[in-house]
């Protein structure tokens, strides 16, 4: 399996995108509408086969955690399995399948999301049970405190059984330093063990509501239908008046300066470095985040790209390398580059030769045939978006619960026609190598435990504070 | 975040009609069609227009890991590294970068039995995508710079999978289940097999195991038949008429009735408890697969998942899944818990295993479950690379274009006393092999062995 391949697709699903009949450039022709207690529909016809994608969307998520009980958004998400008033605990499920279908649900830092796949004839049924736990949820002691258990198993099964997951949870935690970007979404250990059930009640009386949700619809239904049943099913909730301001969240600590993590662990066999820093979100500013994109693009989109070709191809210092750029966050995003070092190459070694070769990125700039073909080569992908039900859905449905338009999301083959060389050079100088005396540069070293001495050595020679961890 | 999805794509064969409506005639949701070409390859194609999109899936069955031998484990997986990497005219670069400058992906894969690939390409750019496959498989380079960095990407895969447990209890999984058998053997290399690999190893690969008469091809989307045919003799035609494939013996689940232990400084136990399984052609298939269904496939739902995660708490995921493969069958159960619960929820395992046996599943269970088997078939087709996957796993089950409704008459058929009958006939809950990875607590097993060597890695 080729890493630097599978890390492109968070951005290759974000991209790819078609034209369809009415409108060629947009990219789903996707329909939207609004009922009276503020829920936002939105429909993506796709009549191939009789089956539908139903996906409710709440803008809620990890961020939105009490302070001191992190994980209970992610936790919560658990308890609407656990039974509502017409849907008794744990039957969610396995109604969905004895119907054929299937369902599950995901939670991220800014939303909740609760989906169905199912033949499209069980399309209103679904309905009926996500109105029924969007609204009477019931939160019962002995319900709370076994799924309590079961989701701090899904930490140790996640995170503390494998030393890498603790090492990117801490580095999480130094990039964003006072936000809840830097908790980890599904909490400390011991805030997940003093979760209670009142917290969760709490929880789901401030967020739960239809002016908080969006529910995108793929598949084989068409518009006057989903109307008349959204009506039917959704039409008469009441929407929470608090819920139509915007978000607020706690302002990321100003904190400036390179930091080194350097972590090492006994169970770690092979090294690996990583360079962090934080970029403004899609939403914050559409046109850089753009052009973040495309310069992910070209320089981090393959083995034939300048990053990976320089370090694993020609001076061969690492057995794979590459740059991301995730921003489509509601808050502030984050970009990193990253490399594995081959035998015998130091991390130290590695990352003067991974600054070198940015420097040397910034130097020469990218060109504008590289900036047209990446823009060609988007719009080419969005060909492979609509081939499939679900997939759009996903799309649309991230996209809005994290603060962007449907437009935003249409559009965005047009928009990346106005991105120029200029831009995405301009997004390069301030991003690529950050300015420490303006942002906050995480480097993270991972290590086998037993190399003290050349711990030393480095600490010395390493500018700005040490955080040194396990 | 909710739980793993695991199990699907292992009974990606599971393939009928709706449910609901059983006395309606079956729609025909899938329109096949069979293709012979001119120079005499078979393929299965499904048209459709509707996006301007192809994905073409091949596998060379019997070509996969199990022929590597111990000196040259992760031969099959170097060759799938490789081979799109180079071929005719083209070096690496120019290979690799075509595809990204035309968005087309080509990607070769192995497992234990198979090597096979897939491409996807937009309708404009297929005849070059379908050029690009005929090169590699035809003409591949491997030359030395992409070979050595593809052998140390994977040797660095190894290193890292060292820290991850679940690698480390698939390596222990494999040596005790299939002792003795070459799938025994890490289809990813070892440290040291990687290295005895030669470009003349994955020459002889390509000549050898990929031939037209263990081929099986699949075609979805926008092509006719007609140009299907045309593309699939220029990609495959000129591959020797017949391969030759290392003997492999059949081999039944190795160390059954023991419990072997893998000590690691975590703070959860990883559990897989294995037993053989009938062939999916036996007359039983469809009873057990039912049965298996109501004690754990199914996820939520399950019993296992009801008595082990919902009730108690005390595990993320628990899943039974059969394995088909080449030359054995099995039934495997995965689970991880608190090391402290490890020995509890063993018991609670082997105490549902024989409650399906002792006592007949309710009619709401039978019924249910078969809705869903039934039921659930349309979700495979819901875009142009997971039809094409579902045509290429039916061919190479050997199954006929017209399973589709046959499978479903055959859940249809399962009575109650069928289900409680393959119980019967096949689990074996005191007769399971089985591994622990972590610090495991409270064991009441008459044959508990410590390993402390990690098999198949260095």
């Amino acid at each position: 399996m080729k890493l630097f391949r599978r890390l492109c697709l968070v951005f290759m699903i974000f991209t790819a995108l078609p034209s369809y009949a009415q409108d060629s450039e947009k990219i789903f022709n996707a329909q939207s509408f609004t009922l009276d207690n503020g829920l936002q529909v939105v429909l993506v016809e796709n009549h191939r086969a009789p089956i539908v994608t139903h996906m409710m969307w709440y803008k809620v998520g990890g961020a939105d955690d009490p302070a001191g009980k992190s994980g209970l958004a992610h936790m919560f998400e658990h308890l609407m399995f656990r039974g509502s008033k017409n849907v008794a605990p744990g039957d969610f499920s396995k109604r969905v399948r004895a119907l054929g279908g299937e369902d599950n649900a995901f939670t991220s830092y800014d939303y909740t999301a609760y989906f169905q796949n199912i033949a499209s004839e069980y399309l209103e049924e679904m309905m009926r049970m996500e109105a029924d736990r969007m609204q009477d949820l019931n939160v019962q002691e002995e319900e709370f405190f076994s799924e309590q258990k079961v989701v701090m198993e899904e930490r140790r099964q996640r995170t503390d059984n494998d030393p890498r997951s603790r090492f990117y949870e801490q580095l999480g935690y130094n990039l964003f330093p006072h936000h809840p970007y830097g908790i980890p979404l599904i909490g400390w250990m011991n805030e997940i063990a003093s979760l209670t059930p009142e917290d969760a009640r709490e929880f789901y009386k401030k967020w739960y509501a239809p002016n908080n949700a969006i529910l995108v619809v793929s598949g084989d239904v068409t518009l006057d239908a989903l109307k008349e049943m959204t009506q039917k099913y959704y039409g008469d909730l009441t929407p929470y008046p608090e819920l139509d301001q915007p978000r607020v969240r706690p302002e990321i600590a100003e904190f400036y300066g390179e930091y080194d993590v350097r972590y090492q662990h006994e169970r770690i066999q092979q090294p690996q470095i990583i360079r962090m820093s934080r970029v403004p979100s899609i939403r914050g500013e559409k046109h850089l985040g753009i052009a973040l994109q495309i310069l992910e693009d070209v320089l981090g989109s393959g083995s034939t790209t300048r990053f990976y070709k320089s370090l694993v191809v020609e001076q061969k210092l690492a057995s794979n390398a590459g740059f991301n750029v995730s921003n489509a966050s509601y808050n502030e995003g984050q970009i990193y580059v990253y490399a594995t070092p081959l035998p015998g190459v130091s991390l130290d070694v590695l990352n003067k030769a991974i600054v070198t070769e940015l420097q040397d990125i910034l130097r020469e700039g990218v060109t504008e045939e590289e900036v047209q073909e990446s823009k060609d080569r988007m719009v080419a992908q969005a060909i492979f978006a609509r081939d499939s039900v679900s997939g759009p859905a996903r799309i649309i449905g991230r996209g809005l619960a994290s603060g962007l338009t449907l437009d935003d999301i249409e559009y965005w083959t047009r928009d990346l026609q106005e991105i120029t060389m200029a831009h995405v050079n301009e997004a390069a100088r301030k991003y690529l190598l950050p300015d420490p005396s303006q942002n906050l540069i995480i480097t993270g070293y991972m290590m086998p435990k037993s190399q003290p001495q050349k711990i030393e050595e480095d600490a010395v020679d390493t500018q700005g504070q040490e955080v040194v961890v396990e | 975040m909710k739980k793993l999805i695991l199990c699907f794509i292992l009974c990606i064969v599971c393939a009928p009609a709706f449910a609901q409506d059983a006395a309606e005639q079956p729609e025909k949701i899938l329109d096949i069609q069979e293709l012979q070409t001119e120079s005499g390859i078979s393929a299965w194609l499904v048209e459709d227009h509707t996006v301007p999109v192809i994905a073409l899936h091949f596998a060379f069955k019997g070509a996969g890991a199990s022929g590597d031998g111990p000196d040259k484990q992760g031969l099959a997986r170097l060759a799938s590294n490789t081979m799109d990497e180079g071929a005719g005219q083209l070096d690496s670069h120019a290979f690799q970068e075509e595809l990204r400058r035309e968005v087309i992906s080509l990607r070769f894969s192995s497992n234990r039995d198979m090597f096979g690939g897939v491409v996807q390409t937009r309708s404009s750019t297929r005849d070059r995508a379908f050029e690009l496959l005929r090169l590699a498989l035809n003409e591949p380079r491997f030359d030395e710079e992409p070979l050595e960095r593809m052998r140390a990407a994977n040797l660095a895969r190894i290193r890292n999978g060292l820290s991850d447990p679940n690698w480390v209890s698939a390596r222990i999984a494999n040596d005790r289940f299939f002792e003795g058998h070459p799938y025994a053997l890490n289809s990813g290399g070892t440290l040291s097999s990687l290295g005895n690999i030669t470009a003349d190893d994955l020459r002889d690969f390509a000549t050898t195991r990929l031939a037209r008469d263990n081929l099986h091809v699949a075609i979805v989307g926008d092509i006719t038949a007609e140009n299907a045919k045309q593309a699939i003799d220029n990609i495959f035609a000129s591959l020797p008429e017949s391969a030759n494939l290392p003997e492999v013996a059949d081999i039944n689940v190795q160390n059954v009735n023991t419990l072997a232990v893998f000590e690691a400084p975590i703070p959860q136990t990883i559990i897989s408890a294995v037993q053989d399984a009938p062939p999916r052609e036996h007359d039983d298939y469809f009873a057990f697969t039912v049965m298996n269904h109501i004690l754990g496939a199914s996820g939520f739902g399950s019993r296992l998942t009801q008595e082990i995660r919902e009730k108690r708490g005390l595990t993320y995921g628990i899943y039974s899944y059969p394995q088909y493969m080449d030359h054995i069958n099995t039934l495997n159960v995965s689970v991880a818990t608190a090391n402290e619960n490890a020995g509890q929820v063993l018991d609670l395992l082997t105490a549902e295993m024989k409650r399906i046996q002792d006592e007949p599943v309710s009619a709401q269970e039978r019924d249910e479950t078969i809705s869903y088997l039934i039921g659930s078939f349309p979700l495979t087709l819901s875009s142009t690379s997971s039809i094409a996957g579902l045509l290429l796993n039916m061919q190479v089950e050997e199954l006929s274009v017209d399973y589709i409704n046959e499978r479903r008459k055959g859940f249809e058929s399962v009575t109650i006393a069928d289900i409680q009958k393959a119980a019967q006939t096949y689990l074996t809950p005191d007769n399971l092999a089985i591994i622990m990875i972590g610090q495991p607590q409270g064991l009441d097993h008459e044959n508990v062995i410590k390993l402390t060597t990690l098999p198949n890695v260095e």
